[in-house]
């Protein structure tokens, strides 16, 4: 790897550069196991190197897999037959959230988010000054900004994610409710826009570690890994970042979104649950199962490590202090900490549901500290009405 | 089938995008990492709903009994949409009742945090037509037909609200009250409730469960008559019992340098008192907020009013513009209809919205509205209940 004092001997703008690629070469290499990395190694080529999302360019991705048709209709999974009724009554229209609240992200007394989504004193003490509360305001609306922007690119994936595996899963009940969801996530898509364009306006490109999971996602023609990346890996980070920010929003508007949206999500995971804890155990063998629970330790150690908001970096912070200060400055970051314990308290539980939290992979989540999550509710014992109303007792 | 020459010419391209994106990174052009608007915003302006003089239909989604006098409507948009307002504003209905339409303003008991539906709460006044109409007749499926929300009694900048209700007086006053501790951490809310017995308290327990689960406020409940072993103040709201919990209110007060604002609702005599003690006690005027709640008259205030149509000059948004007004037709009506960009909302005397200025001329006023002493006093005119008397000039500000 390149050395940091061949590093300081460039020109600061190649330099800053070169420390990108840098920390995305560092990144793959953070990934141990050998088939995991040649399976996202194409994807981060594209997404962190070439930069593919953000190059103000339609991205265009070959997306091959079976579509799976059944002429014969079949009533095969009386459990997803009850989330399609259920997903069918619970049908919203984007319109009619109070569009009309007008929000103003700079105003102290309705903060988006709490102060310590950002670790000021770490950041005050890297570049050596004091955030005034106008500087801070701005951040908290880029921060805000930023993870909707997230949200929002995320939502794309799961749309098209969600048709596809409503082509290719077996379950003809599983198809029928994949529709549904296909129409979730479409509303998804519409009121995070609307928010980021009307409210915030403004709008983030993805993230570049975010568009390596889609990527990889869109390429694999195995259904059954677009369902884990997308059902229970990034709406597990979606479900830990809705959550931690609807329960503690003071903007009610965002607050309704989230409320409507977390409602949707929760049926998807649970979708997820349901679908693949029967393939995982009836149609996989041993090795392939192995590959997808390696896989998903890789993906969610991905995610909390490099979902770092690199982009608010670019636009306030590069040149003044390097990556890995911006690294240590978001992690410190209480928020930050509560973001990531939502997520995982929800992706893990499903993880070891679904047959991928064995006695083989336990050792590696236990070695960074996620062994706590273990014996938690997955999404099939947790309905979206528990959620929310465990999100507001915590409040 | 794509054809081969097709196919190379896309990877080229491609290829061509990420060699000048790692040229350009390299030389430190990047772009932002933000995305740009393409051509205007696919969604509409979302605003309130615009005022109108014609009221639109709500359905009442649930009706239920407060106390054996009180009744709380649960409302809803007749086209679906959110009932969006804020809270401590009012609705005015129009109720048709033996032939007559009789306008009535209901203020919002309901958070707006829990739309898209919203309630109103109405208390019997004895001997009233629709309060007492709506307490036995009001049913899920009704519909009513509203104009607004109006009215400025709402939550301001404020950090420390002392809050004077009475009976019915609850309404609004639980809303702002409910709406800011919901929200906010730095404000605090003091709120002092009058009855007369205890069988009178509207929303008992939402107030005491807000006071429970909010250490930044307070609850005092005061009865006339109470019951036996009854820990409340007893009284109704006069010097006797304000006096003592005002001097208690000041005395447990944390930060004395803070913004306070006094807001008062309830019936006439308490409120009337209220105002002279705090007045007396040094409160200025700017900082003391009322409701009032009254019925407008039943028909216009006829007498004097020219028989025929008179020209009326109306100064809006820099124009002058002449405007007829027929026999009968308020100032806001006329103006309306020619096209002059009048505000207003209740359209009954209740909200001030459609205050402006009589610059030249006579009116008749419908009593009883929401002006003040001092606004009268300056020229201000209500234009959704005045008729001019002969030609006049009107300024809206
Ligand atoms: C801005 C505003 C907000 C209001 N909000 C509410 C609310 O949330 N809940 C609610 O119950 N009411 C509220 N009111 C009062 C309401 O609009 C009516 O005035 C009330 O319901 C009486 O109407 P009525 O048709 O039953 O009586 P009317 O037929 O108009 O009056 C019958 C008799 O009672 C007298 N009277 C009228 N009103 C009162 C009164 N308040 N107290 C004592 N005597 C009275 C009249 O002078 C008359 O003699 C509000 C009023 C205003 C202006
Ligand atoms: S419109 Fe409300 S007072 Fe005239
Ligand atoms: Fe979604
Ligand atoms: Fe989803």
């Amino acid at each position: 790897m390149i050395s940091e004092r061949v590093v300081q001997l460039l020109p600061s703008r190649v330099r800053s550069q070169v420390e990108g690629y840098a920390d995305a070469l560092s990144t793959l290499l953070e990934v141990r196991d050998p088939r995991v990395l040649s399976s996202i190694g194409p994807s981060a080529l594209r997404g962190t190197v070439l930069k593919r999302g953000k190059q103000g360019v339609p991205t265009t991705m070959p997306a091959s897999h079976r579509a799976y048709f059944d002429w014969t209709y079949p009533h095969d999974f009386p459990e997803m037959k009850e989330l399609y009724d259920r997903a069918k009554r619970g049908q919203w229209d984007g319109d009619a959230l109070p569009w009309h609240t007008s929000v103003d992200p700079f105003d102290p007394n309705v903060p988006l988010v709490p102060e310590d989504f950002f670790a000021y004193d770490v950041l005050e003490e890297e570049i050596g000054v004091r955030f005034t509360p106008k500087e801070k305001a701005e951040l908290q609306h880029a921060m805000v900004s930023w993870m909707l922007s997230q949200f929002l690119h995320g939502e794309q994936g799961a749309l098209f994610a969600a048709a596809q595996v409503t082509e290719a899963v077996q379950f003809f009940d599983g198809k029928l409710y994949g529709a549904t969801q296909v129409m979730d996530e479409g509303r998804h898509v519409e009121v995070f826009h609307r928010y980021l364009d009307t409210k915030m306006e403004k709008l983030y490109s993805i993230n570049d570690n975010l568009f390596v999971i889609i990527d990889a996602l869109m390429l694999d023609s195995r259904w059954d890994m677009k369902f884990l990346g997308m059902q229970i890996m990034v709406e597990g980070v979606a479900l830990g970042a809705f959550g931690t920010l609807y329960r503690e929003t003071k903007e009610p508007l965002l607050r309704e979104l989230l409320k409507n949206v977390i409602q949707d999500e929760s049926r998807h995971v649970h979708y997820g649950v349901l679908a693949l804890r029967e393939h995982v155990l009836n149609e996989l063998d041993e090795r392939e199962r192995r590959e997808r629970e390696d896989w998903s330790f890789e993906v969610a150690l991905l995610m909390r490590n490099r979902f770092l908001a690199y982009e608010i970096y670019e636009e306030h912070f590069e040149g003044l202090i390097t990556r890995k200060q911006w690294r240590r400055a978001v992690a410190a970051a209480r928020g930050m900490e509560r973001f990531r314990h939502v997520m995982f308290s929800r992706m893990v539980p499903n993880l070891r549901e679904i047959g991928l939290l064995s006695d083989r992979i336990r050792p590696h989540y236990t070695r960074v500290g996620l062994d706590r999550y273990f014996g938690g509710l997955a999404a099939d014992q947790l309905s979206g009405d528990q959620m929310l109303a465990e999100l507001d007792q915590a409040a | 089938m794509e054809s081969i020459a097709r196919r190379l010419e896309r990877r080229w391209n491609t290829l061509k995008t990420d060699l000048t994106w790692i040229g350009r990174d390299l030389r430190g052009q990047k772009r932002p990492p933000v995305v740009a608007r393409r051509g205007p915003s696919r969604y509409p302006v979302a605003t309130a709903p615009r005022p109108a003089l014609r009221p639109r239909p709500l359905r009442v989604e649930a009706v239920v009994r407060e106390t054996p006098d009180a009744v709380t409507l649960h409302l809803a948009e007749g086209d679906g949409t959110p009932l969006a307002f804020e809270a401590g504003q009012f609705l005015t209905f129009h109720v048709e009742l033996d032939g007559q339409t009789l306008k009535r303003a209901y203020s919002l008991s309901s958070s707006p945090l829990d739309g898209p539906g919203a309630t109103i709460t109405v208390k019997r006044v004895e001997g009233g037509r629709v309060s007492n109409h709506l307490n036995d007749h009001a049913a899920p499926g009704d519909r009513l037909l509203a104009l607004g929300p109006s009215g400025s009694f709402v939550a301001g900048a404020a950090t420390e609200l002392v809050m004077l209700a009475g009976g019915s007086g609850i309404t609004p006053i639980a809303s702002i009250a409910e709406t800011l501790l919901r929200t906010r951490d730095d404000v605090r809310v003091h709120l002092l409730y009058g009855n007369r017995a205890e069988a009178d308290v509207i929303f008992r327990d939402r107030l005491e469960a807000l006071a429970r689960s909010h250490a930044n406020s307070s609850l005092a409940l005061a009865l006339e008559a109470p019951p036996a072993g009854w820990s409340g103040l007893t009284g109704r709201l006069d010097e006797a019992v304000l006096g003592p919990w005002l001097d208690r209110l000041e005395h447990d007060r944390l930060e004395p340098s803070v913004d306070r604002a006094y807001y008062v609702c309830g019936p006439e005599a308490m409120m009337d008192g209220a105002r002279a003690l705090l007045s007396a006690r040094g409160v200025p005027p700017e900082a003391i907020f009322e409701e009032r709640f009254r019925s407008p008259a039943d028909a216009p205030a006829s007498a004097e009013l020219p028989a025929e149509a008179v020209t009326v000059r109306v100064r809006a948004a820099g124009r002058d513009t002449i405007v007829p007004v027929a026999p009968g037709q308020t100032l806001l009506e006329a103006g309306l209809a020619a096209g002059v960009p009048m505000p207003f909302s209740c359209a009954m005397g209740g909200c001030a919205a459609c205050k402006c200025k009589l610059a030249e001329g006579e009116v008749v006023m419908d009593e009883p509205n929401c002006l003040t002493d001092r606004e009268r006093a300056d020229g201000w005119i209500l234009a959704c209940s005045s008729r001019p008397r002969g030609p006049v000039r009107l300024e809206v500000v």
